[in-house]
């Protein structure tokens, strides 16, 4: 994703130069590589003086209203064809080897045992020189059925020379560590801001000093489709890619190239998804075996990696350590502020982690390096960055908080950035209010008392992004016959946006949502962004509702003639458009207009439209928590989380949103954890069984509260914050509930019952 | 792939007869094995058979009998998606060990894993599909229930879950709360639908009660 | 998984006769004992096994029958599924902690297949033992790397040279019931009492976790009447993750009460040894005491005596002395 070239990066506070005649600069966020950057975008002043307009809130018929999912009668008769069920004649089921060592040279790779066995179509190499890294597919083999495939994967010889690794960011800093990325040291320092000596003698003034180191382990997506690509190509001069991805358009030329054809001649198709959570980009190792393996054997071939190969070699959120010392004053200002962040993403390099997040010290130092590994690269993950500093700052916040004898939510109010303070109060004090917090008996201590089942509240942030760009084309058809159809290239990753889509035209043309398809999911449909970091309702939807407003226009124009008024006097409600000087006579069905029209119909075009999008978004969670002291045993009571998102499309659906961020928070926060051993160097928990994560007895009260005090007009998206503080309140929950403060997730009940013990013993 | 027959160990005097040689061939000597598998006759006769290569079973999937060739390691989920005409790809590919619920079929009326099931051992039993629910197009009051509140996100547990749910209020269409988290608890979900999912398994039990159940 | 033959002998002795000698070391492998699937699939798709042959004891007529009889004992088939134990209304009221335990295992799909044979004989979970690379001691190589290595739900009691727990949730409850093993070989019948069928690594062989030989069959528990007295019971088990998952630690608790004071006990703990552990000192101690407090701090310590935690898993001690105190507790009201 590059940023727009009339954009640059709003490092100052003041604009880079005078605005051009007719222009003005607005501050932005944007997300590149799943991090938001403010950036300066010269703007019209008048524009979208003339173009569409959401129109007042209370006018909505459809949206902002709970809408049922267009597709979700195919979801629960199991109807819906996700990549893993596309079935093409012909069709070859491919699997993968992986490489068992961390670090190992490929001396001899011999598929002749493959080829030999029943079934077995083909074998490909994916590797032949050096895997760097543990579970790196290195050989793919395609057979008639997938048990054949697994034969032939196991039957092929590879032969290597195994090599010294660092699987743990301590190995990896030992002094005789192997360097993996050449010559090139295994730590990097990315950046060093504000002077530690003035953090330090701004410490000294502080009336109270909290200092803690915080660990954040590898999450994984977890997607419940594993990554995949079924490639039907048979030769000749086209191919159909069906794709588990959360963008249409990065999968045909990708293809296209590995498969030597013209990106022209590839179809991209995301018919349905399951999950992506940011780590489906591209065509990545499955894709690239899929092309091989078909290019070679002219047939189509079904690659989804098993969920093995998805836990090993298909991307991780990083973890990464957080040494935070800080200092506040009674008045409760967070005064000083030192941090050194470990970022721990595999061979890559992890994504942002720069403290301090959110809150404003008044004086701060902060270090952030990363630590090279012999274990998969991360990728981006739902809010890149945001949950490893939300954890270890919020922690951090609390215990500060109850240093000074402070409510934490008080504390929290008086350091949030000034610009942001009026939303977060309120996002909070409304989290407080449904939480039970004012009538809470532990506000500014933690419960110290000998009782057995306690119970602690705890709060934490989030803040993103959110906004839209001009990538999306929307073609928005109305046939003869009155049916009317919205086209667009964009993938639904279960966010609902084939119902969003469907439901801004239906508004537009007053018509029911069910008289609207959207068809969505095709690159051969309109160009759409790729689902990375909340951007593609803010980008999409300008485009549905222009290209929609497009085709209202164009069908005013005849039926302006027809009626004998002037376009501008009708309007359309209800099935029908209507004379607003003379509603009552004079009015034509929708239907019948579209009949009238003739030929084949109406066919608009849409393109994103600034004033009809926003960005910049926050909220506020709360988690209840009752740990059992006896056991260790921590019970997520009650949620709450407060979110702003500007105009909300389909208020369930956004619930939903909201409610999947706080239990994929509360997942990480109780549960999950890559867990390799360091000696073996091998993934323990590469499965379902052991790799955990929250299921149906996990979930407590959820309160997904849409936070209508913001009252921006625009849309943005809201998926990544919903998924930031969780298991930050979740901590703080438990500290509140019983003194014991977890700085390393996921917080279990041995790291409690031993930070219980060790309290008592102290 | 050979034309299903019988193996000598499935017939006549040689039933129930098993030779150390015999089982220690490899199981490609068996290339021409294979047999029907007929649940009614097996009741009636104790026979003990055998099954190597690749095999022809008669599963009865959602009310109608189909054959399928499998071989005897193909578990109930692969069987489904794979060799059934035309393919039942409702029940999903997640964990592959029993540990996510979003390949659950019902066996008999009662929810299993299917990835956890040879679909030899289906034989004789009635399979019940996430397809075989809605008759004629008409949704369940469990499916209907999950639709209106937003019981789906990405979608690919729901089939799982409609399994789940539709087998614990057929059971006790009053389920409470903790009861339907308890059916539910061997489903995951990715997306966090959880608490959307509760409220519709709720109120298709209400619906449920409202036509008549207990 | 591996291409395999499944034969689906239709008698119990056909089913014997598929199986290999013991003392045929090569052979013993190549044979497995498939009932309700629910392990021995996971087995299988990992590589952990790969038999040649499977033998489906399903279609043997009688190994799914539940029993109750005249003297009050219960019978169970090796093939009944942990679903029905859970549901059937005899074995609440009367076997109350056995019940408990078929209905903690894992979740509604795994119990409508699983059965309590197979939930005996399943496998350890163990990170390593279930990682095909790792050729742990008990898959025949020479070391447990769980010992030295990350061993948060490995064993505090019992371990060595293999740190495994026992994973079977209806296993302790079983032992605490007094219950006893059927095995049948080819030379006929033996009964073993069930805590007698389970072997530390230090006892048996390595390689497995019972007294089962390779060419024998698991067919049925017998459980005794619970005899004279008012006898309570309960399974508490602790998971990590409550939805469905292995335990961390478990109690298995029954005992008899006379006048508000301990006439006789049963306590077997499960996911700390290599073997459901029966606590004989505790069960000894309990006798004659009322279930107070007291009671409570002191059996609770009485019964984690001995434990020698690894690195990473000492918090297993106190974990299980508080589910020791909650399952006391809860016989108490």
């Amino acid at each position: 994703m590059s940023l727009d070239p009339r954009t640059t990066l709003a490092q100052q506070d003041e604009p880079p130069r005078p605005a051009a005649p007719g222009k003005k600069w607005v501050k932005s966020v944007r997300v590149q590589n799943g991090i938001d950057t403010e950036v300066w975008e010269e703007v019209d002043i008048d524009s979208g003086a003339s173009g569409p307009s959401w129109g007042a809130r209370k006018d909505l018929r459809l949206l902002n209203h709970d809408l049922p999912r267009v597709d979700a009668p195919d979801k629960v008769t199991g109807r819906a064809v996700y990549t893993h069920d596309v079935r093409v004649p012909g069709m070859a089921f491919a699997q993968v080897l992986r490489c068992p060592h961390p670090w190992a040279k490929i001396v001899r790779i011999d598929l002749e045992p493959a080829k030999k066995l029943p079934g077995v179509l083909g074998a490909v190499v994916l590797e032949s020189e050096e895997v760097k890294w543990v579970g790196r597919p290195v050989v793919a083999v395609a057979a008639d059925t997938p048990e054949h495939a697994e034969d032939g994967v196991r039957a092929v010889v590879v032969e290597y020379e195994v090599q010294r690794f660092a699987i743990t960011p301590a190995q990896s800093q030992a002094p005789d560590a192997p360097k993996i990325a050449g010559n090139r040291d295994n730590v990097r320092v990315h950046e060093t801001e504000g002077e530690l000596a003035d953090a330090e003698k701004a410490l000294a003034e502080c009336d109270a000093v909290v200092e803690g180191t915080w660990r954040v382990p590898v999450q994984h997506h977890a997607c419940l489709e594993t990554h995949g690509v079924v490639v039907d190509y048979r030769g000749g001069d086209s191919a159909t890619v069906y794709a588990s991805t959360q963008g249409t358009f990065t999968i045909n030329s990708d293809a296209a190239r590995k498969l030597k054809l013209k990106g022209s001649q590839v179809v991209a198709v995301v018919e349905h998804m399951g999950g992506g959570f940011g780590g489906k980009f591209g065509m990545g190792l499955e894709g690239d075996a899929a092309c091989k393996l078909s290019l070679e054997l002219k047939r189509p071939v079904h690659m989804l990696f098993d969920r093995a190969s998805e836990f090993l070699a298909a991307g991780n959120r990083a973890g990464g350590v957080h040494v935070l010392k800080a200092g506040a004053k009674k008045s409760g200002e967070l005064h000083a502020f030192i941090a050194n962040v470990e970022r721990h993403g595999g061979v890559g390099g992890g994504s942002n982690q720069k403290q301090p997040y959110i809150y404003r010290p008044a004086t701060s130092h902060t270090q952030v390096k990363s630590v090279l590994t012999n274990t998969d690269s991360s990728r981006a993950m739902r809010a890149p960055g945001h949950p490893q500093m939300s954890f270890a700052m919020e922690g951090l916040m609390d215990d500060l908080a109850y240093a000074i004898g402070m409510d934490p939510l008080e504390f929290r109010i008086r350091n949030v950035p000034d610009n942001r303070r009026t939303d977060y109060e309120r996002q909070l004090r409304q989290c407080a209010e449904l939480i039970g917090w004012n009538s809470h008996p532990h506000r500014t201590a933690p419960n110290r008392s000998n009782d057995e089942l306690k119970v602690g509240i705890g709060f934490a942030l989030s803040t993103w992004g959110g906004g839209g760009g001009p990538e999306c084309k929307v073609e928005v058809r109305l046939l003869p016959d009155g049916s009317v159809e919205v086209l667009s290239g964009t993938q639904d990753l279960g966010t609902g946006t084939r119902t969003y889509v469907a439901a801004i035209v239906a508004e537009e043309l007053g018509l029911e949502l069910n008289q609207v398809t959207a068809r969505i999911g095709r690159s051969s449909y309109g160009a759409a962004n790729a689902s990375g970091g909340s951007t593609t309702t803010a980008s999409l939807a300008p485009a549905v509702k222009h290209a929609a407003w497009n085709a209202r226009k164009a069908l005013f124009q005849h039926v302006g003639t027809l009626l004998g008024v002037k376009p501008e006097n009708l309007r359309i409600a209800g099935g029908r458009i209507e004379d607003s000087t003379n509603p009552e006579s004079n009015w034509i069905g929708f239907k019948d207009a579209c009949a009238a029209v003739g030929g084949q119909g109406i066919s608009a075009q849409g393109e994103w439209q600034r004033e009809l999008a926003s960005n910049g978004v926050g909220g506020a969670q709360a988690a209840k928590v009752q740990v059992d002291t006896l056991t260790g045993e921590i019970q997520v009571l009650h949620m709450v989380g407060v979110q702003d998102c500007g105009l909300v499309m389909n208020r369930i659906a956004t619930r939903s949103q909201l409610n999947g961020g706080m239990i994929q928070a509360l997942s990480y926060g109780l549960f999950e954890e890559r867990v390799v051993d360091p000696d073996l160097g091998i993934v323990l928990n590469a499965n379902f069984e052991d790799y955990k994560i929250a299921g149906c007895k996990e979930i407590g009260l959820m309160q997904p509260v849409l936070d209508d005090g913001d009252e921006r007009n625009g849309v943005i998206g809201m998926s990544e914050p919903a998924v930031v503080p969780g298991q930050s309140a979740i901590a703080n929950a438990i500290m509140n509930a019983c003194g014991a403060r977890l700085r390393e997730m996921p917080l279990t009940c041995d790291k409690l019952l031993m930070a219980l013990r060790g309290a008592k013993r102290g | 792939m050979s034309d299903p027959q019988s193996t000598p160990g499935a017939q006549g005097a040689e039933r129930n007869v098993f030779s150390r040689r015999s089982l220690f061939r490899g199981a490609g000597a068996f290339a021409a094995g294979g047999l029907v598998a007929d649940a009614a006759r097996a009741a009636a006769t104790p026979t003990s058979t055998r099954l190597a290569g690749v095999v022809e079973l008669e599963l009865e999937i959602n009310g109608a009998k189909q054959k399928v060739s499998v071989e005897p390691r193909t578990t109930l989920l692969n069987a489904l998606r794979n060799h059934c005409t035309p393919p039942l790809t409702g029940a999903k590919v997640v964990c592959d060990r029993g540990s996510c619920g979003a390949c659950t079929v019902h066996l008999d009326g009662q929810p299993v894993y299917s990835c956890m099931t040879l679909a030899a051992d289906a034989v004789g039993r009635k399979v019940t599909t996430v397809e075989g629910l809605a008759k004629e197009g008409e949704l369940t009051e469990v499916q209907r229930a999950l639709c209106e509140h937003d019981g789906s996100m990405c979608g690919f547990c729901t089939p799982g879950f409609v399994m789940s749910i539709t087998a614990c209020l057929e059971r006790k269409p009053g389920a409470t709360l903790d009861e339907i988290k308890h059916a539910c608890a061997g489903n995951l979900c990715r997306c966090g639908t959880y608490p959307h999912v509760f409220e519709a398994a709720l109120a298709a039990g209400r619906a449920l009660r409202a036509k008549g159940g207990k | 998984m591996k291409s395999f033959e499944l034969v689906q002998p239709a008698t119990l002795e056909a089913a014997l006769e598929t199986l290999p000698a013991a003392r045929d070391t090569k052979a013993r492998d190549s044979v497995k004992l498939l009932a309700g699937g629910q392990d021995l699939l996971g087995e299988l798709k990992e590589h952990l096994v790969a038999p040649d042959t499977l033998v489906n004891l399903k279609r043997i007529p009688g190994l799914d029958r539940i029993e109750h009889g005249a003297d009050g004992s219960l019978t169970l088939g090796a093939l009944v599924t942990l679903a029905r134990i859970e549901n059937e209304r005899a074995i609440r009221e009367r076997f109350t902690l056995l019940a408990e335990a078929a209905g903690a295992v894992a979740s509604v799909q795994i119990r409508n297949q699983g059965t309590l044979g197979g939930n005996l004989c399943q496998r350890p979970r163990c990170w390593y033992y279930r990682h095909e690379q790792a050729v742990c001691i008990k898959k025949g190589g020479s070391e447990c790397f769980a010992y030295g290595g990350l061993n948060k739900y490995n064993a505090i009691l019992g371990g060595g040279p293999s740190y495994i727990v026992h994973p079977s949730d209806v296993a302790p409850a079983l032992v605490a019931l007094d219950a006893q093993a059927v095995i049948r070989g080819k030379r006929g019948e033996r009964r073993v009492p069930l805590e007698q069928f389970f072997t530390l690594p230090s006892e048996g062989s390595v390689l497995r976790e019972n007294v089962l030989t390779s060419e024998e069959i698991l067919t049925h528990i017998v459980v005794p009447a619970p005899g004279a007295g008012s006898w309570r019971s309960t399974y508490l088990k602790f998971r990590e993750r409550g939805s469905y998952d292995f335990a961390l630690s478990a109690v298995a608790l029954r005992l008899s009460l006379d006048a508000g004071k301990v006439r006789e006990a049963r306590l077997v703990l499960g996911a700390v040894a290599p073997i459901p552990w029966r606590c004989e000192k505790a069960e000894t101690a309990l006798v004659g005491r009322k279930l107070d407090a007291e009671t409570c701090e002191f059996i609770s310590r009485l019964a984690l005596e001995g434990a020698e935690p690894l690195e990473h898993n000492g918090y297993k001690i106190p974990l299980t002395q508080g589910m020791i105190t909650k399952a006391l507790r809860k016989l108490a009201n």
